[in-house]
This record gives structure tokens, C-alpha cells and sequence, in this order.
């Protein structure tokens, strides 16, 4: 008998995943430096007008916070897989084609220009990160094609140098800023979270939810591009405009989180990896999986960062690195028989 | 009936022109072997076969359809191809791989259909590749990965199958192997199969028709006996060379300036 997917199988486990996912970010919405109860926090006596603090900070501190940190945590895992098999490369992450230095080179000039304006709500420092990002993916793309079509090697060697020059203007612009300026940009550079508003959780959470459901319908095609263009291409498979509509989505959901919440490595790589060790290499599996593993695994990274050194607070990307680097070397050594790209 | 047409196909490379004014048909159901020097222009004509590459003058019909009217989907559902290199990538199975040949026939969501578990199953059995169906490519010898990528091939539901060199790398058994698989799917299935190969031999053995072209865009075309001549291949390889009979065929066995019997022939 064949083992293949199937439709049964997969939703299944992504049914079991997201169960797992809800009961991690309940349990973390309740560990903090402040105790609170869900039983109080949802009490009757909150409706007679005084305020709730302990559904106060439920609601509007902590969990806003770990929907947060979900949606980056699955914005960053999908666009690390799609990143991967578009570069047909396993050491591919979100960050790989520039787009980390492009945010943060974004960030720093809002930190030093010092603007106090507000867009829709959000902070110079994201609108700059986002630009930025964006900005960046484009131009890689475009010198990527000038190179050699869709040549993934032009594309890489292009990323690299766009990183190297923004990140040599990121250490320039950071030379001469105020040191409280270089604390802000290296935090944010860091990853950092905070509480957000429900409208922005709303708008970033839809549109990353909407690319990776976009991203779920390319996967047939992507688990085809993992053998190659030409390969792919004779199997009637449209590869310039799969891989096109995969880099404009990956690209777009990665700068939304960045925007959101800084630089955060280690999701984007060792997630994918992670499911793929364990669960293989299918992109129809792989990419809803690894949306729900990396927000369960971001949340928990976040809640560590709020606790570790409460009352205050670590970047949460310094955590991501710390619990991300063993836990992949144990999956690594457990499944490393499984793992086909080690030859 | 015809179900390759070459006109007049000529091809160049910016340092180089590799085709010339060539012409050729392919019965429905034969079985073509192409040879030649390396740099004649083999590969070259897979791909431009296959829409790889387009080509500068001169027309390719498949189907007694232009080329050009085909896309990328509704020409994977005439031509499948096996290739000689491999850039795998990730664990796939092979069961795996091979169902990547049906993905144009998926459902909406991005499944395969009962019918595409069905085709799969039978050219995993056709190839003999069933037994290690739940293996990583990546685990397997390259006797074993050719039949899979045959099988991936098989599996498109092609009436066209164009390979490149599909038994370099491989044991005489598995060359062996692998062009009576190809024989099979021929004679059982009516699949027109074209090969580029170094190996005359077993090319003599097993196609009906022979292309041989040289270096200089010069080429033969017609039954393997007449174009796969002592003569021709001398000279289209720029070799000297012992050509015996078998039975029905001829073998070559080209022989260098040291080679033991280089005095002994003719």
C-alpha cells in the first residue's frame, strides 16, 4: 500500500496540533510575574462596573501578547519553508535574501530621525521595518532576474550582497546615533514583543492567515520545485509563476512580523526542519504544521522572555536562539536516519 | 501516423551551433535511439523536444500540433522526461516522487484522486520499484533511483517518453534492466520512446530507429542498422572501431591507439 497524505490524515493532525497550540497559549496567558486565575478574570462580579484587573491583564496584557507572538511565530515558520524550497536550500530562512537588514535598516533610521508620528496606529519604527523589508525583497528579486532569470544562485549571491551593504549601513547609522537610540535599535534588532492592539493582532493575524492559506494551494507544485525547475517544468508545473507568487507571499508575510515585532530568528529555520524531521517533507503537511508549531514554539520563547528575568524583560529572540539551538540538535541526532538532504 | 515532426530545426548557443537544418519523424509507438559525439547537439534536442528551450528556426510537431500551442501542463500530458541529473532535495519517498508526476491531475485542494494511487501503484509494480516505495530517493543506488525516476516518468501517462542518457552510471545488469523496462513500456503501453545514449550496443539491441549526429550539424536518420553502419560511426565519432554480428545485429567495440587489439582489425 501506498504511504502517502492524505486529506483525512492532515486534517487530523493539524487539528490535534492546534488543540496543543490553544492549551500552550492558555497556560502561558497565566504565567507571569503578576498571578492571576481565569476563574476571577471571568467572574460575574467583573460586571458591576469596577474594573477586573486579573481580565485586564488576561485579556489585554498577556493575551494580546501571545497572539502576538503566535502570529509572528507562524508568519516566520511558513515563510522559513517556503524560503527553503524556493532556494531548494536547507539552510534557507526568512532572513536569508536581506530582508532582516533592509527592516532593520528601516528601524534604525526611524529610531534616529526621532518621529513621533503614528500610521494607522503603528510606531515609525514598523512602518520604517516594513518599508524596509519590503523595499529589500524587491530589489534582490529584481537584481536576482538581471542575473539569470530565475536563477536561484544569482538570487542567493544578490541577497548577500544587498545584506552585507545594509547591514555595513545599519553599523554606520548605529555609530553615530545617541547611545539611547542604540539601545532601542538593538532591541528591536533583537525580536521584542509587546502588547498590541486587538485592531493591529486583527489585521496582521488575517493577512498572514489569508498567505498562508495562499501559500497551502502552491505547496503540490512546491513539493515538485524541491526537484528542481526543470524537473518541475516537466511535469507541467508553471515554475516562474509559482515561485513568483511563493517569494511575493513568503516575502509579505515576513515583513509583517518583522514589522510587528523586530527581528526573531531561529523560528523561520529550525521550525521547518523540525516538522520535517518529524513528520517529512510534503509541503501540503509541512506548511500548515509548521504555522502551528512555530506559534506555539514563539509563544512559549515569549513567555520564558517575559519570566526568565521578571521583572524585566529579555528580547524574545535571544530566548528563540537559546531553547531553539538544543532542541534542534536533539531532533537532528533522533531522526538524522530520516533526513535525506544529509548525503 | 507521425507523432514527432522535425523541420528544418536549427539551434545555436551563443558560443556555438549545435543543430543544423534538421529534419526527422517519429512514428507513433517506435522507438528512437540518438547518438553522437559529445557537444553534437543530443541533449540539446531533448530539450528543445520537451519546450526547454526554443527553438531559433524551424518547427517541432507533436501530436500534429506546433510546439508553441502546448503550455507547460497540457505538454507534461504528451512528453515526460527523465533526465541525468539529479538535484534532490528533503526526504521525499519514492512513492512520493513518483505521485508528483500526477500533480496536474490533483483535486482542487491538492490531492491526489483514487485513479492516481491506482496509476502509481501499477508503475511502481511495472518497475520493479514497490518494494522500497517508502524509501527516501536520496537512500537509494543509482540503478534503483533511475527506475524511479523512470517509474515518475511512466507515471505522467505520457505517449511520449524522452531520456537523457538513461543508463550512464549504470551495471550491466542495470543497463539491461532499465531498456527492457523501456522496451515494455513500449511494446505493452504503444509508448514512443526516444533515448539519447552513448551506448550503441544496447541501442542496436533495442530501437527501431537511429539518429546519429555529428559535431559538424550533419546527421543520419533511419533504421538502427543502416545508420549505426562501421562506416558512419568511424566517421561520426572519429574513431576506429570492431564491428561484429550477434545474430540478428551488430556490435561495435571502438579500440584506441593502444588498445591490445588495435593491430587486429581490418
Amino acid at each position: 500500500m501506498l504511504q502517502l497524505l492524505t486529506v483525512k490524515k492532515l486534517v487530523y493532525r493539524l487539528i490535534a496540533a492546534l488543540i496543543v497550540l490553544a492549551v500552550v497559549m492558555v497556560l502561558c496567558s497565566l504565567v507571569g510575574s503578576q498571578n492571576i486565575s481565569l476563574k476571577a478574570a471571568f467572574s460575574p462580579s467583573s460586571q458591576t462596573g469596577n474594573i477586573n484587573s486579573d481580565y485586564e491583564i488576561f485579556v489585554h496584557v498577556r493575551l494580546s501578547r501571545i497572539i502576538l507572538a503566535a502570529i509572528v511565530g507562524a508568519a516566520l515558520a511558513c515563510s522559513g519553508v517556503i524560503f527553503q524550497a524556493l532556494l531548494r536550500n536547507p539552510l534557507a530562512d526568512p532572513y536569508i535574501l536581506g530582508i532582516s537588514s533592509g527592516a532593520g535598516l528601516g528601524a534604525i533610521i526611524a529610531v534616529i530621525s526621532g518621529f513621533s508620528w503614528t500610521l494607522w496606529g503603528r510606531s515609525p519604527i514598523a512602518v520604517f521595518a516594513f518599508a524596509g523589508a519590503i523595499g529589500t525583497v524587491w530589489l534582490v528579486w529584481s537584481i536576482g532576474k538581471v542575473t539569470g532569470k530565475s536563477n536561484v544562485t544569482g538570487l542567493l549571491l544578490a541577497g548577500v550582497v544587498v545584506n552585507a551593504f545594509f547591514s555595513a549601513m545599519i553599523m554606520f547609522l548605529t555609530s553615530i546615533a545617541k547611545s539611547s537610540q542604540v539601545h532601542a535599535t538593538i532591541f528591536w534588532l533583537m525580536g521584542n514583543m509587546s502588547e498590541e492592539k486587538f485592531e493591529v493582532l486583527w489585521f496582521g493575524g488575517g493577512i498572514t492567515l489569508a498567505g498562508i492559506i495562499a501559500l497551502f494551494y502552491l505547496s503540490p507544485q512546491l513539493n515538485a520545485i524541491s526537484f528542481g525547475e526543470k524537473d518541475a517544468k516537466s511535469m507541467g508545473i508553471s515554475t516562474a509563476k509559482t515561485q513568483t507568487i511563493a517569494f511575493a507571499i513568503a516575502a509579505s508575510i515576513t515583513a509583517i512580523a518583522v514589522s510587528l515585532s523586530g527581528l526573531i530568528g531561529f523560528v523561520g529555520l529550525v521550525i521547518p526542519h523540525a516538522i520535517r524531521l518529524v513528520f517529512g517533507p510534503d509541503h501540503r503537511q509541512l506548511l500548515p504544521l509548521s504555522a502551528v508549531f512555530g506559534a506555539g514554539f514563539l509563544v512559549i520563547a515569549d513567555t520564558l522572555a517575559r519570566i526568565i528575568v521578571a521583572p524585566a524583560q529579555l528580547p524574545v529572540g535571544v530566548v528563540t536562539a537559546i531553547i531553539g539551538g538544543p532542541f534542534f540538535l536533539i531532533l537532528l541526532i533522533k531522526y538524522t536516519s530520516k533526513i535525506g538532504w544529509a548525503k | 501516423m507521425n507523432i514527432i515532426e522535425v523541420n528544418n530545426l536549427s539551434f545555436a548557443y551563443s558560443e556555438a551551433e549545435v543543430l543544423r537544418n534538421l529534419s526527422f519523424e517519429v512514428e507513433q509507438g517506435s522507438f528512437l535511439a540518438i547518438a553522437g559525439p559529445n557537444g553534437a547537439g543530443k541533449s540539446t534536442l531533448l530539450n528543445l523536444l520537451c519546450q526547454m528551450l526554443k527553438p531559433q528556426s524551424g518547427t517541432i510537431v507533436i501530436n500534429e500540433r506546433p510546439i508553441e500551442s502546448y503550455n507547460t501542463k497540457t505538454l507534461a500530458e504528451k512528453v515526460a522526461v527523465v533526465r541525468q541529473e539529479f538535484t534532490p532535495i528533503f526526504g521525499f519517498t519514492v512513492a512520493q516522487m513518483v505521485m508528483m508526476a500526477r500533480t496536474i491531475y490533483y483535486s482542487q485542494l491538492g490531492f491526489e484522486s483514487e485513479t492516481d494511487r491506482k496509476i502509481v501503484t501499477e508503475v511502481l509494480n511495472a518497475t520493479d520499484t514497490a518494494q522500497f516505495a517508502s524509501r527516501p530517493v536520496t537512500n537509494l543506488s543509482s540503478g534503483e533511483r533511475q527506475r524511479v525516476f523512470i517509474a515518475r516518468a511512466l507515471a505522467q501517462n505520457t505517449s511520449i517518453l524522452l531520456l537523457d542518457e538513461p543508463t550512464s552510471f549504470l551495471d550491466l545488469k542495470h543497463q539491461v534492466d532499465i531498456y527492457d523496462l523501456l522496451k515494455s513500456a513500449q511494446i505493452e503501453k504503444g509508448k514512443t520512446i526516444i533515448a539519447v545514449t552513448h551506448d550503441i550496443n544496447l541501442a542496436t539491441q533495442y530501437a527501431d530507429i537511429a539518429l546519429l549526429i555529428g559535431r559538424d550539424g550533419s546527421y543520419h536518420i533511419g533504421k538502427v542498422k543502416e545508420v549505426f553502419s562501421l562506416k558512419q560511426i568511424e566517421e561520426v565519432f572519429g574513431v576506429k572501431a570492431f564491428s561484429g554480428t550477434v545474430g540478428k545485429e551488430n556490435f561495435f567495440l571502438p579500440l584506441g591507439k593502444f588498445a591490445k587489439d588495435n593491430q587486429n582489425i581490418r
